[in-house]
């Protein structure tokens, strides 16, 4: 699970040009939307949605699940194991 | 004020605006849906030309896009007497996505010269707001006394780019949009190429239908989602409606997409701008969205529905599935009313309102148009106050520059070349210039910051080639295939405009036009005429092109009357 999360924190800072972010700024239950988080948008989700198809081949259909399920590292890395098909 | 001298509407529902109407009339739909096409992993449904269509619009040396646009100019024209070869005539051609890989600059050349036309053609870049963008271009041109007639046309031609960046966005269904309706589920793509002919001026008094006036509004919220309180297109009806009677609408022709944000946010902004009793209109039903071409394509429908005294059913709704007060149908409505107003709103926070009148037969009804050709005494001149240069040859990356005298604002990482540069240039120049001269009215009355605040119109030849390039690769590989939703976003050129907007909250008007070349005198006039025929007092400005993060080059500059 931690080298999940840790895959996950890499990822995501990469395919979202989180440039500016340092991983130490954020663990697996910092929250990813909002201003007290690190404030990603709808095209973020979006964009981690083409990730989880590209890394572990899990196909999201309704965006409208991505919102309870990325709500930190955390529970996208929960949602990984469940579902990953690689 | 500018009057329709002609029409012409090449869908797959016909080829002349009649056999379109009447299709559109009797209740047919070209949505179809497509599972496998252009090897795409997931169905879509989508109005797109059949191999016969195709066949019959194909002419030698010429792309299917480029056929499409000449075919539909080349129609409207046999109904008039235009010598075509006229220095009175301007083209302009909307579209979102032209021939991909290419500039559509180059495309509006060959599309020009194969007609006979002698002027440079000018290419608004809009994203899905180009059609109307253009015919208000169109407007404050002839309204200048620039030239005599504007030819507006507006294509679009599906492809597997277009489609997969949709799909990457979770915006196309896979079954006929449903306008309005609680079950919507996302917008078709569509193809098409619809063509109007603008007069100046009507000497015979035998044309109807003119140009009343238009407003184009940007959100500054976002790059993709519309503002969840409608603030620009709420903004943008407002500014047309000022001076004129609601009760004399026949009918709104909404945007309409069926996507589930879209069309909540223009219910709310038709409700916030008190027009919740007009029928609405929405047309996409018949033909998808069909992009650059949607806002030429569904003026001339509305228009020609007015004609017969009805309002077009919204096919594909059934129960209201949006918050705001609308009044929408998917029965046919009669009407004797004779103005109408047209809406749009796409990427990059745009949205436009434009209102036709038919009142030459009636004169009694809505009231003249507010922007009249405006007389040479009165017309402003313009002067650049501030000018900032910058380019490669300073030995400086784009994120070098941001780095040293810009930084914290980390979506500059997420943004492509062209619009890093536009947003690095837009923060020195605003640096530049003193902290009263950018007004900051955040507070204030919406339709004052639209007056307040500058507009931005920026020019360039290469569109957004290089963001192009870089979605291609994501989805040319098909054992590789990834469309990146936010890479997509950026393949729209007027995204540059829509960040410096977002960045310093401006909801002005927002344009991106493409030229063949960088040509100043062109360019000062599309600023004068815009300054001169909107309320806008200032406008930033320049040219920008970027090949990549080492070479750039951009000039910009804040415009303002005299």
């Amino acid at each position: 699970m931690e080298q999940l999360i840790n895959d996950l924190k890499l990822q995501i800072k990469e395919a979202l040009h989180l440039e500016e972010l340092s991983l130490e700024d954020f663990d697996e239950n910092t929250p990813l939307f909002g201003e007290d988080g690190i404030g990603l948008d709808s095209i973020d989700i979006l964009e981690i949605v083409v990730l989880m198809e590209k890394e572990y081949g899990i196909r999201m259909s309704k965006p409208k699940e991505g919102k309870a399920i990325f709500q930190s590292i955390k529970t996208i890395a929960e949602y990984v194991q469940e579902n990953r098909k690689k | 004020m500018v009057y329709v001298l002609s029409t012409n509407i090449t869908a797959p529902l016909g080829f002349t605006t009649e056999q379109n109407y009447r299709a559109v009339r009797s209740g047919v739909s070209a949505l179809k849906r497509y599972d496998g096409l252009w090897g795409l992993p997931e169905p879509f449904a989508a109005s797109l030309f059949n191999e016969e269509q195709k066949a019959s619009l194909a002419l030698d040396g010429y792309t299917c896009f480029e056929s499409l646009a000449i075919h539909s100019v080349r129609e409207a024209l046999s109904h008039t007497q235009l010598d075509v070869t006229s220095p009175e005539i301007v083209l302009i051609l909307s579209t979102t996505k032209g021939n991909i890989g290419q500039s559509p600059s180059e495309a509006a050349q060959r599309i020009a010269t194969a007609i006979g036309l002698t002027t440079t053609p000018i290419v608004v870049c809009n994203a899905c707001v180009s059609g109307l963008s253009a015919q208000l271009l169109a407007d404050h041109l002839l309204s200048a006394g620039l030239y005599d007639y504007a030819v507006v046309v507006g294509a679009e031609v599906q492809s597997k780019f277009i489609v997969s960046g949709f799909q990457a966005l979770k915006a196309v269904s896979d079954e006929p949009c449903r306008p309005f309706d609680i079950e919507r589920n996302g917008l078709n793509p569509g193809e098409a190429a619809a063509t109007i002919i603008f007069k100046k001026e009507d000497t015979s008094n035998s044309l109807h239908w003119y140009l009343v006036n238009g407003a184009i509004c940007n959100d500054a919220f976002h790059i993709s989602s519309p503002s969840p309180q409608a603030n620009g297109l709420t903004a943008a009806i407002e500014t047309v409606m000022e001076e004129q009677d609601k009760s004399e609408l026949a009918s709104i022709s909404v945007h309409g997409t069926g996507t589930l944000y879209n069309d909540q946010m223009e219910s709310k902004a038709i409700q916030r701008a008190g027009l919740s009793d007009i029928p609405l209109s929405a047309l996409k039903g018949y033909y998808g969205h069909t992009m650059g071409a949607a806002g030429v394509l569904e003026t001339i429908l509305t228009m020609r529905a007015t004609d017969d005294g009805i309002v077009l059913p919204s096919k594909g709704f059934t129960e209201l599935g949006v918050s705001g007060k609308v009044n929408i149908s998917s029965e046919c409505q009669q009407t004797n009313k004779i103005s109408f107003m047209k809406l749009l709103s796409g990427f990059g926070g745009n949205n436009v309102a434009v209102l036709y009148s038919r009142d030459m037969d009636c004169p009694s009804l809505i009231s003249a148009p507010r922007c009249k050709s405006i007389r040479e005494d009165k017309r402003f001149s313009i002067i650049k106050t501030h000018t900032i240069r910058i380019s490669s040859d300073q030995g400086k990356s784009l994120t070098d520059i941001y780095k040293q005298q810009i930084g914290n604002y980390p979506k500059f990482y997420k943004m492509d070349i062209l619009t890093r540069l536009a947003f690095v240039a837009s923060e020195l120049l605003i640096k530049d210039m003193e902290e009263t001269q950018v007004p900051r009215l955040i507070c204030a009355p919406l339709l004052q910051r639209v007056q307040e605040e500058p507009a931005i119109i920026l020019f360039n030849h290469s569109s957004s080639l290089v963001a192009d390039r870089q979605f291609l690769k994501t989805i040319s590989d098909a054992e590789n295939f990834f469309p990146s939703p936010s890479v997509f976003v950026y393949t729209l050129p007027n995204i540059t405009a829509g960040e410096i907007a977002i960045r310093h909250h401006l909801c002005g008007e927002t344009s991106f036009c493409i030229l063949p070349e960088k040509d100043e005198t062109l360019m000062q006039q599309i600023l004068e005429v815009t300054l001169n025929a909107t309320n806008a007092k200032s406008i930033i400005s320049g040219w920008i092109d970027a090949e990549s993060e080492t070479t750039f080059e951009c000039e910009l500059s804040l415009i303002e009357k005299e």
